[in-house]
């Protein structure tokens, strides 16, 4: 720990501890009658107003991934690999308002805790409802190991545990602040998560507030920052030959790149388990109405943040730290950016803001996926008659594996492997999107065709990604890749064979009358608003009384 | 188990205007973020901003503020009185 900044480290510190302290004490906070029912731990109570939704729901899509890694690639790419995030968070409110309402609704009348759960209600298949449950899980591991990279990025900066070789000390940090989340998490549930997004949201506004008004004036200007980005955007890169990156889209093709990034994406994101759990937990349908007409407040700070990107290329200095010799991480370019600009008390302040809002999206994203395992695999294939209590503890155990499995990939598998895993998790979850969104609005598609189209979409995208290549990688190098001409996101084309799969198979499944399976849901129940949180009975939970019985037959 | 009355009238059939306005601004919201040959331009620019980088950072609260006006909207397709009359729980059984 040679070159540590012992003021920026001591900062950082006091604000993880305060977390921490925030975070155990967070069981006590709302307190439940039944502490040990899922939907207290698992979904705070389903109780959550317009207020504190909106900071549960914000700090929970907006990653310390977002902060790192969207600057990163404005910073490495331009416009079409990063700004395109802003976009994206911009249709995400109004393609969420068309369905999320829906899904509150039906899963507050019949107890559903996870997305699996409805689909399981709905479409009475235990084989559709593993489907989901297990791509929900697979897309959420390297997105909580993402949150640990974006994390090591502010740890390699501030020159925390970088120095020694062995790979269990050089981690040592990372691993103690990721074993005490995993604690608290496991003990407070969602409630800690939703605590400390007050703090994480306040430290993250300050951060950009200040980097908006403040490092314009310390470089030489907007003008000059978006000069600075033109013309590395414009330079033409000596490994392609071709021009470094996108300054504005023009050229008909990016523009289709930029398009079915940000629409594809849009719609990944609230079949995203985690956007899903943060969500279920509010207390009225109003809750989610309203908010998707404040989120977009966060959004505007997400536009800011991707900016940051030319901001660190009108900084010499950071230029040369992030591509000095032996680096190259991008990823680095806005720790180096603050560390350069500020003084040293306030690149503490921003530092802990990105390990805060790490820590927030990744207990949120282990509840959902132990809440997965818990209801659609753990009850659905072993335990059938799982106590609500013994649920809590399985998912309390759950989310301490979840964790610890995102630690080993983190630290053992190269950061571009964690990356491309992530790619490859939007992908994944798109193709959730046909049962989730079609289910809560008809019955019309079969559930084998809705199970057939995923493996389709799943098998498509998995080995279209596979086969993108760089200049500087063979495999995995992009997420986009060249259908019919033209460069689209490839979790959008994946969609569009899901879709073709899944009409073609019900029009089929259904002239050969294969059973389609009870749907335990009524027409009103898309609707229904009702005032009080599901009531936590044994017998009145999820699928108990109607779902268990085998009726489904699949 | 009482059911609610709340299939008498279809929302959507009883307020056919305010339905489809609702639905024009879902859709125009979504599409002029996204049709890309509209707003990649550098100019006009507006102070250092280029029209590209402008317009969509201005379209952030533009989106928020119309996720409103259909927020509002959609109140006005709830008949009056049925707000509360939705099945509470356990009656959906």
């Amino acid at each position: 720990m040679s070159h540590v900044n012992y003021v920026v480290f001591t900062i950082v510190l006091v604000l993880f501890l305060l977390v921490t302290l925030i975070g155990f004490t967070a069981a006590r906070w709302r307190r439940a009658e039944d502490r040990l029912h899922l939907n207290e731990w698992g979904l705070g109570g389903r109780g959550f107003g317009t207020f504190i939704g909106w900071f549960l729901i914000g700090g929970d899509l907006y990653t310390a991934y977002t902060f790192v890694a969207v600057p990163s690639a404005v910073f490495l790419a331009g416009a079409v690999a990063g700004f395109f995030a802003v976009s994206y968070t911009i249709i995400v409110f109004p393609i969420a308002l068309i369905f999320m309402p829906r899904l509150w609704s039906v899963c507050r009348v019949h107890n559903y805790v996870t997305p699996a759960d409805f689909i399981r209600g709905r479409f009475g298949s235990r084989s559709l409802a593993l489907a989901m449950a297990l791509t929900g899980i697979l897309a959420l591991m390297p997105y909580i190991a993402l949150q640990l990279v974006g994390i090591q990025a502010v740890l390699t900066v501030m020159g925390v545990g970088t120095t020694a070789g062995n790979a269990f000390l050089r981690d040592l940090p990372l691993i103690i602040a990721f074993l005490v989340l995993a604690v608290f998490t496991a003990l407070s549930g969602l409630r800690a998560p939703t605590l400390i997004a007050f703090v994480k949201d306040t430290l993250v506004y300050l951060m950009i507030i200040v980097a908006v008004f403040y490092i314009p004036t310390r470089i030489g200007g907007w003008g000059h920052i978006f000069a600075a980005g033109h013309a590395h955007m414009a330079a033409i890169s000596p490994k392609t030959h071709k021009p470094t990156g996108v300054f504005i889209p023009t050229a008909r093709e990016s523009q289709i790149a930029f398009a079915t990034l940000a629409f594809g994406s849009a719609c990944a994101l609230f079949c995203y388990p985690h956007a899903i759990t943060a969500t279920l937990a509010t207390r009225r349908r109003d809750v989610i109405k309203r908010n998707m007409s404040l989120l977009p407040l966060y959004s505007i700070m997400l536009g800011f943040i991707a900016l940051l990107g030319y901001m660190a290329l009108a900084d010499k200095p950071t230029v040369a730290s992030v591509k000095g010799p032996g680096k190259g991480n991008a990823q680095l370019a806005v720790p180096y950016l603050f560390q350069h600009m500020y003084p040293s008390w306030f690149t503490g302040i921003c530092f802990a803001a990105i390990v805060i809002g790490a820590l927030v999206p990744a207990a949120i994203m282990s509840i959902a996926a132990a809440n997965l395992f818990t209801r659609n695999i753990f009850r659905e294939f072993f335990k059938p008659d799982a106590s609500p209590r013994l649920e809590t503890r399985v998912s309390q155990w759950a989310s301490l594996l979840i964790k610890v499995g995102a630690l080993l990939f983190a630290i053992e598998l190269p950061k571009t492997f964690s990356i491309n895993l992530q790619l490859l998790g939007g992908i994944w979850i798109l193709q959730t999107f046909p049962s989730l969104v079609s289910g809560l609005f008809t019955r019309w598609f079969h559930r084998y065709a809705l199970l057939a189209g995923w493996a389709g979409g799943m098998i498509f995208g998995t080995i279209a990604a596979y086969k993108t290549a760089s200049p500087t990688a063979s495999h995995w190098a992009s997420s986009t890749d060249i259908e019919f001409g033209h460069t689209v996101y490839i979790g959008l084309s994946a969609l569009i064979l899901n879709l073709a799969i899944a009409v073609i198979l019900t029009l089929i499944f259904k002239a050969v009358r294969v059973p389609a399976g009870a749907d335990e849901t009524l027409p009103h129940h898309y609707t229904a608003d009702p005032v009080q949180a599901p009531a936590p009975t044994p017998a009145g939970v999820g699928l108990g009384a109607a779902g268990t019985a085998g009726a489904a037959g699949d | 188990m009482t059911q609610p009355a709340v299939k008498a009238r279809n929302p959507v059939a009883a307020h056919p205007v305010t339905s489809a306005v609702i639905t024009v601004l879902v859709v125009a919201d979504i599409w002029f973020a996204l049709y890309v040959p509209l707003f990649a331009r550098a100019t006009p620019k507006v102070g250092d901003f280029p029209f590209f980088y402008f317009y969509l950072l201005i379209y952030m609260p533009a989106t928020g503020i119309v996720m409103w006006i259909v927020y509002l909207l959609q109140k006005r397709l709830r008949p009056a009185g049925t707000q509360e009359a939705a099945p509470a729980a356990g009656e959906a059984r």
